[in-house]
């Protein structure tokens, strides 16, 4: 810890920066060939949360001659502190400064944390262009879901890492070492790990553009630097690196709990959805395997409450078993199971009374769109039936409150399809009613709404955002049709919805874009206080980039898409096919009822429902 | 097996990074470290679980103490020796627990604490004098309560120990009443100074160490 202490009377939470949790991982660093600091671009009790991070802390420290540590965004106050004494941006564990570290791992979660991997950059003192950068400083790389279009951001990063990182993290650092031992070239090892399947190396690739800006051509530089850039998966998750000992933060976090990743995928194939298509093929873990993993996490942390963490955990194949065997302890342990991401369709009344130790009164579910129409064609498959069963099922199990989910402006919503939210909500509330045995409290619902995105890989990755007034103009319209006073309605801000649309989808102009923000001083742009709408358009405009051109122009299906360099596993024929059911208001099955053919499977993995999986 | 559940009392220090962490968040990494531990601790029944931890007078964040003291319960005999061991193989850095044993004083018996204050100031010898004198006149505060702002003379709550100069830093050992009534924060004391001295320089430029406490003479250690 070298922050000056009285820099750390100072700020608001000073826990956030001391390091010294339990847990966290302390090693000589003269004995080690690589130093690894794991950039998180947003605050401490946001990154500790990232289960990803935690298991490549894990992955990288398992190896002794490499040390890993963590740093996160100071928050603004602290960042005063630091630009005022120039103390540059440290990692955790030793208190040393970020640009003594051989490389640095951004993990990019959000399109709205870019402006905050800019500014560590410059807090860490180092120059923000990978083009600016020499040997000596930091390789700095890229991951996590928002790689899978990098492009926006591409200019700041020497690397990325597509697809899962279990693997290649340890591929690159041991590439690292080799080239340290024989002299580093940043040049060289750059090429040498564009050869590893799943490394991006953005500077490698050139696009050209039409003369209406949109992408003419992306192709490599070099001939031995692949066209195109398969995700890497860890195959067999029952083996994947898992780690036994977590840094436990003093300070309440995000998700201040153990959080058992049960499987990855998603068998549904909701419309919208990135995560569902991009985390292709689904492979589970076994039951014995989770249970033995749930209690040595609840050995080394000490934690109260686990949850099971999947996209969907009602899907997972055996959650009854699973459930049953976890409560066999749990409760002796004084340790309460939550299940998060539960289905209306599969919340049953052995499910509920399972996590009856969860102490809220409320629960969530997301049916998305308001009208069978919509769901059908966003591909829910969840009718009002379920929902209003599954609800039913809460009000009996003594429940009050019920959250439900919404999107709004999803392609082809109407008029009609808001007024089937308000309906719904208002027959969630009759439902209530109607319950013989219900509490004895009054009901509640509350509505969120978020603005559709439309993100890359998915079938809607073509879809135009709706512009900015209409996106006003029907959350106004909702808000006005809600009379009951049992209802509640909150919707997100349209203008971060605009601007998460903008690099959700973007190219590489949008670089210039960034730095422009950079430059007037926009950082924390997912925080309310922070986000300034009308700089960014500034921003755009001096950049000479019009936000439009993303967010609310519709891609023509024969555009060369930013993103069409890497490959997912789930082809592009695929999301046209779904684009095309979707506009035919035409459900898909989920995988388990049949294969439709996405072309995940050509990854292979075990225990997943893929038919022909290779192995 | 003891007939009801046992009252254990934990003397421990609480420095380092730990020095940051409030009262609260004090509290749940002794609870996660109590889990962690598998001592035998005693749960309230009852829908949520806990184990009942009290915690002697609470430190303002930032200020390190060598002698802090929580109190819980056990439902089987565990030597205190093996309850400082165990507590300190699964306490982070920074939390150490000292002694363990049957407590037979409330704390409310607390009365008075020794504080060692550092001050980061240039010259630090030539301000001895001045700090002796300084003390020994009516020190008056402005103290900020849930009722409002009061100026008030606490030079009766406060027992100047000794004033040095150690390593550069201007160094004051001070006893303080920490009584609910009279409770002197040591940063009153930093406040009264650096007004009264015009000592320039940060005023964030000190560390706090609460060092002793003491039982209502002030003499007794308190157990």
């Amino acid at each position: 810890m070298k922050i000056p202490e009285r820099i750390l009377k100072k700020v608001e939470k000073p826990a956030r920066y001391t390091g010294g949790e339990w847990g966290q991982v302390i090693k000589d660093k003269n004995a080690v060939d690589v130093r690894f600091a794991f950039c998180f671009p947003d605050t401490y009790e946001i990154g500790m949360s990232n289960l990803g991070l935690r298991i490549l802390y894990h992955v990288l420290n398992s190896h002794e001659d490499t040390w890993a540590e963590r740093a996160y965004a100071p928050w603004v106050d602290m960042e005063a502190c630091m630009r005022e004494e120039n103390i540059p941006l440290w990692a955790h564990e030793s208190g040393d400064p970020l640009k003594e570290f051989d490389i640095l791992g951004f993990s990019v979660q959000y399109e709205l944390c870019y402006t905050n991997v800019l500014n560590m950059l410059e807090l860490a003192g180092i120059p923000l262009l990978s083009k600016d950068r020499d040997e000596s400083f930091p390789v700095i790389m890229a991951g996590g879901p928002c790689t899978y279009n990098i492009e926006p951001i591409a200019d700041y990063f020497d690397l990325c890492m597509i697809g899962e990182g279990e693997e290649v993290i340890e591929e690159l650092v041991e590439l690292y070492k080799e080239h340290k031992k024989k002299g580093f070239r940043k040049q060289a090892y750059l090429r040498d790990a564009a050869k590893i399947e799943g490394v991006y190396v953005p500077a490698f690739y050139e696009p050209t553009y039409n003369g209406d800006g949109t992408l003419a051509s992306f192709r490599p530089i070099y001939d031995d630097v692949p066209v195109k850039i398969n995700k890497r998966i860890v195959k067999d998750l029952n083996k994947s690196p898992f780690p036994t000992k977590l840094v436990l933060p003093f300070i309440q976090i995000v998700q201040d709990k153990i959080t058992l990743e049960v499987y990855r995928g998603c068998i549904r194939g909701c419309r919208f959805c990135q995560a569902g298509m991009v985390w292709r093929p689904v492979r589970e873990k076994t039951t014995d395997v989770l249970c033995e993993q749930a209690k040595v996490l609840a050995d080394a942390t000490g934690y109260d409450e686990m949850t099971l963490s999947s996209l969907s955990i009602s899907d997972y194949s055996c959650i009854d078993k699973l459930t049953d065997e976890l409560l066999q302890w749990t409760d002796e342990r004084k340790i309460s199971l939550s299940l998060p991401s539960l289905r209306v369709d599969s919340f049953t009344k052995e499910l509920m009374e399972k996590i009856s130790t969860v102490r809220t009164g409320s629960l969530t579910f997301a049916p998305e769109a308001g009208t069978q129409r919509l769901r059908d064609v966003i591909n829910k498959n969840v009718r009002k039936e379920d929902l209003l069963r599954a609800c039913r099922v809460a009000f009996e199990g003594g429940k009050t409150q019920v959250k439900l989910y919404f999107m709004q402006g999803l392609p082809t919503e109407t008029y009609e399809d808001l007024d089937g939210i308000k309906e719904l909500a208002e027959s969630v509330i009759d439902e209530f009613y109607h319950t013989p045995n219900r509490p004895k409290k009054a009901p509640g619902v509350t509505l969120s709404t978020a603005c559709f995105i439309p993100k890359p890989f998915t079938p809607f990755q073509w879809e135009a955002q709706c512009d900015m007034d209409e996106l006003l103009a029907r959350q106004k319209y909702l808000d006005g049709k809600i009379k009951d006073r049992k209802i509640k309605y909150n919707y997100h801000d349209a203008k971060v919805s605009r601007i998460e649309a903008v690099f959700a989808r973007g190219d590489r102009k949008l670089n210039a874009a960034l730095m422009e923000a950079h430059k007037r001083g926009l950082r924390f742009d997912g925080w309310d206080e922070h986000f300034n709408y009308e700089e960014w358009l500034k921003a755009f405009e001096a950049a000479g980039v019009d936000p439009s051109f993303y967010a609310n122009r519709a891609f023509g299906e024969d555009e060369l898409l930013p993103w069409d360099h890497i490959d997912i596993g789930v082809t592009k024929e695929f999301f046209l096919r779904e684009r095309h059911r979707a506009y035919a208001e035409t459900t898909t099955k989920n995988c388990r009822e049949t294969c439709n053919g996405c072309g995940a499977n050509r990854l292979g993995g075990e225990r997943s429902c893929c038919p022909g999986l290779k192995k | 097996m003891l007939s009801g559940p046992q009252k254990i009392r934990v003397k421990f220090s609480k420095t380092g990074s730990l020095k940051f962490i409030s009262h609260l968040d004090l509290n749940r990494t002794v609870k996660s470290a109590f889990l962690r531990s598998k001592l035998p601790i005693w749960y309230t029944k009852g829908f949520n679980p806990h184990p009942k931890t009290v915690f002697s007078v609470p430190l303002s964040v930032g200020t390190a103490s060598l002698c802090e003291f929580m109190d819980f319960k056990i439902t089987e005999a565990v030597p205190g020796e093996v309850i400082c061991a165990t507590l300190n193989s699964v306490f982070p850095d920074g939390l150490r627990a000292i002694e363990a044993y049957e407590p037979t004083s409330k704390f409310h018996d607390i009365g008075w604490a020794d504080y060692e204050i550092r001050l980061e100031i240039a010259n630090a010898e030539t301000y001895v004098e001045r700090v002796k004198s300084a003390l020994n006149e009516p020190i008056v505060i402005e103290k900020t309560t849930k009722i409002g702002t009061r100026t008030l003379d606490v030079s009766p709550f406060v027992k100047v120990l000794s004033v040095t100069e150690e390593n550069g830093e201007l160094a004051l050992r001070v006893k303080l009443c920490c009584d609910d009534a009279n409770f002197v924060n040591p940063k009153y004391v930093i406040e009264f100074l650096t007004g009264k001295l015009g000592v320039p320089g940060e005023r964030d430029d000190y560390s706090v160490c609460r060092t002793a406490v003491y039982r209502e003479d002030g003499v007794t250690p308190f157990k």
